[in-house]
């Protein structure tokens, strides 16, 4: 009887704090709060390296009514999106060529393997030079950061698809545009997606570290602005509110296009 | 009944004549260079279809039927021969002709529906237009209440009847078919093949059907095209004088018995021939 009534038990859902792994996800938090509250209030470490809990949440509610920090949120953002478009547009295009052409793909490949994994902020000194420390030179980065992803990911995707489907195209009689947005593109949705995915989050770091180096606005400017000025809970809220960001974007670029509901093949 | 069976044996007799025929088939042959030396995997055939007509291509495994049916859809070049279709020769895909592959071609990305309606989509019909007529479609092979579904959400046997949609969507005048039953275990397939003929006595539809199984070729066909064991030649054109309409319990009866014999003792032979010639090359590349 006692049997019976613990299979039901585990039948019917739980509710969500009761279970382990979201206590575990919980605890993790909490204990790195307490970890971090405690190392400021210890005086180990150097006088404000490590601001109590209070001072960043203050910071953060005053950099969230920053109208400063909207400006050069808006800055960043703009760069980035228009890195994401140019590399990801370029990128696109690459790949497909380099996907459907044989000859093109085994001589550039090599390179493309080579140049993808390579910091890309080496290149930021001759960005300088070429597009100035305004955001030309950010988008610059960001751009060359997301464009490998994007081609290499598109490149690999082209040669995963049924040759089946392209014939079903072929007897169906459809013109190169159809084949190209019909066929390949959807068929290589999930690679496109993935390789997206990775060029956004390059093309952020990109953007970021060439505003960190040097720049004269967006949010990368601002944390280094912050740091220099030794105001550690502000430059914390900064990396706070970042994160926070980046994590949303990136979910949002995972639904993208419907993602969830295209079924896998 | 009995009108029935004299109305389709006097068709059936009827031989075709070269203005009667929708396609023609003249004198293919198709060479592949491989590592071994040219392999002719298609030699010399030549074969008419009738308006209306269900034609099958039997033959053992590896025999050219798979080559011979991209050269007819046009998928393929470098052959020797003629295609042609109402006196047009084909030089590539060809309105008239539509396929279904024996590999799942279905679209994993589009609904039953949008599947079903995408060369409609294609010659730019107009979107509720090309939903109705696949609709229609959808509904001939039985598939009516999975219109919203993805392919990923339905059997392999339910996947082939979307691409069997799909195809007749395009109206071609010729239906082409590569094994399309293949990889279905036997009972799906007598119950498809039911589809099938029902389609096409509704349809009238002109069909050519690739396949290896006797019992299908035997339970759909007007004729038998059977074909030798590399290289692929045709070795023998058989009627099928059954009545029509047919359905699956066809299978049970005598003649049907008579046939499948005939055609399996022409198989046979050349399904062994076959056999014994992957042990030879076995032997002779792999000397102990
Ligand atoms: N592209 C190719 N290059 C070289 N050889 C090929 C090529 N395509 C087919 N062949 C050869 O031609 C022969 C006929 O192949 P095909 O696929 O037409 O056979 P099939 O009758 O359809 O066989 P199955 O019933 O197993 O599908 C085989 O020996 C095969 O190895
Ligand atoms: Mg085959």
């Amino acid at each position: 009887m006692a049997h019976a009534g613990q299979l039901t038990a585990a039948r019917t859902p739980r509710p969500a704090l009761a279970d382990p792994v979201t206590m575990v996800r919980i605890a993790i938090i909490v204990g790195v709060l307490a970890f971090w509250e405690v190392l400021s209030r210890s005086g180990w470490l150097y006088r404000d390296v490590v601001p109590s809990l209070v001072a960043i949440s203050k910071a953060v509610g005053e950099l969230l009514i920053d109208k400063d920090y909207y400006w050069n949120l808006g800055w960043t953002g703009f760069e980035v999106a228009v890195a994401l478009g140019i590399g990801g547009v370029g990128g696109l295009l690459a790949g497909l060529i380099l996907g459907s052409n044989k000859l093109l793909g085994k001589s550039f490949e090599p390179y493309l393997y080579y140049l993808g994994p390579t910091p890309k902020i080496i290149f930021f000194p001759v960005m300088i030079m070429w597009f100035g420390i305004g955001p030309g030179s950010k988008i610059a980065l960001g751009t060359i950061s997301c464009f490998f992803p994007i081609a290499l990911s598109t490149a690999a995707g082209m040669r995963q698809i049924k040759p089946v489907l392209i014939s079903v195209g072929r007897t169906y009689r459809a013109n190169a545009w159809q084949m190209m947005t019909k066929i390949y593109i959807p068929a290589m949705r999930h690679p496109i997606i993935n390789g997206i995915r990775l060029g956004l989050g390059v093309a952020i770091i990109g953007t970021l570290l060439a505003e960190t180096k040097l720049s004269n606005k967006g949010i990368g400017f601002l944390i280094i602005n912050a740091y220099s000025t030794f105001d550690m809970p502000r430059m914390y809220a900064l990396l706070i509110v970042l994160f926070v960001l980046s994590i949303g974007v990136n979910a949002l670029v995972g639904r993208f296009g419907g993602l969830d509901k295209i079924k896998r093949s | 009944m009995a009108a029935i069976v004299q109305s389709f044996d006097s068709k059936a007799s009827a031989t075709p004549s070269s203005s009667d025929a929708i396609m023609r088939v003249e004198d293919i042959s198709m060479r592949f260079s491989t590592p071994d030396g040219v392999l002719t995997a298609v030699d010399d055939v030549s074969f008419a279809v009738r308006p209306g007509e269900f034609l099958s291509v039997i033959g053992p495994s590896g025999c050219g039927k798979s080559t011979l049916f991209n050269v007819i859809g046009g998928l393929l070049g470098g052959y020797e021969g003629r295609v042609s279709v109402a006196g047009e020769t084909i030089t590539g895909p060809h309105a008239s002709i539509g396929m279904v592959f024996q590999e799942e071609s279905t679209f994993p990305w589009r609904t039953v529906v949008d599947n079903v309606a995408f060369p409609l989509e294609l010659s730019g019909m107009a979107k509720a237009q090309r939903v109705e007529r696949a609709r229609h479609f959808i509904k001939l092979v039985g598939l009516d209440g999975f219109e919203n579904r993805y392919p990923s959400e339905l059997s392999g046997g339910m996947r082939q009847r979307v691409s069997m949609a799909r195809t007749l969507a395009f109206e071609p005048k010729i239906l082409l078919m590569d094994e399309p039953f293949a990889a279905l275990d036997e009972q799906t397939r007598l119950l498809l093949g039911d589809k099938v003929l029902q389609i096409q006595q509704q349809l009238k539809q002109t069909t050519l059907l690739i396949t290896h199984n006797i019992t299908e070729a035997v339970q759909l066909s007007d004729r038998i095209l059977v074909m030798t064991y590399r290289p692929g030649k045709i070795k023998r054109i058989v009627d099928i004088d059954l009545p029509r309409p047919r359905t699956s319990d066809i299978v049970s009866s005598e003649a049907f018995g008579r046939y499948v014999a005939q055609i399996w003792s022409d198989l046979r032979e050349e399904a062994s021939r076959g056999m014994s010639d992957d042990e030879k090359t076995r032997q002779g590349g792999h000397p102990r």
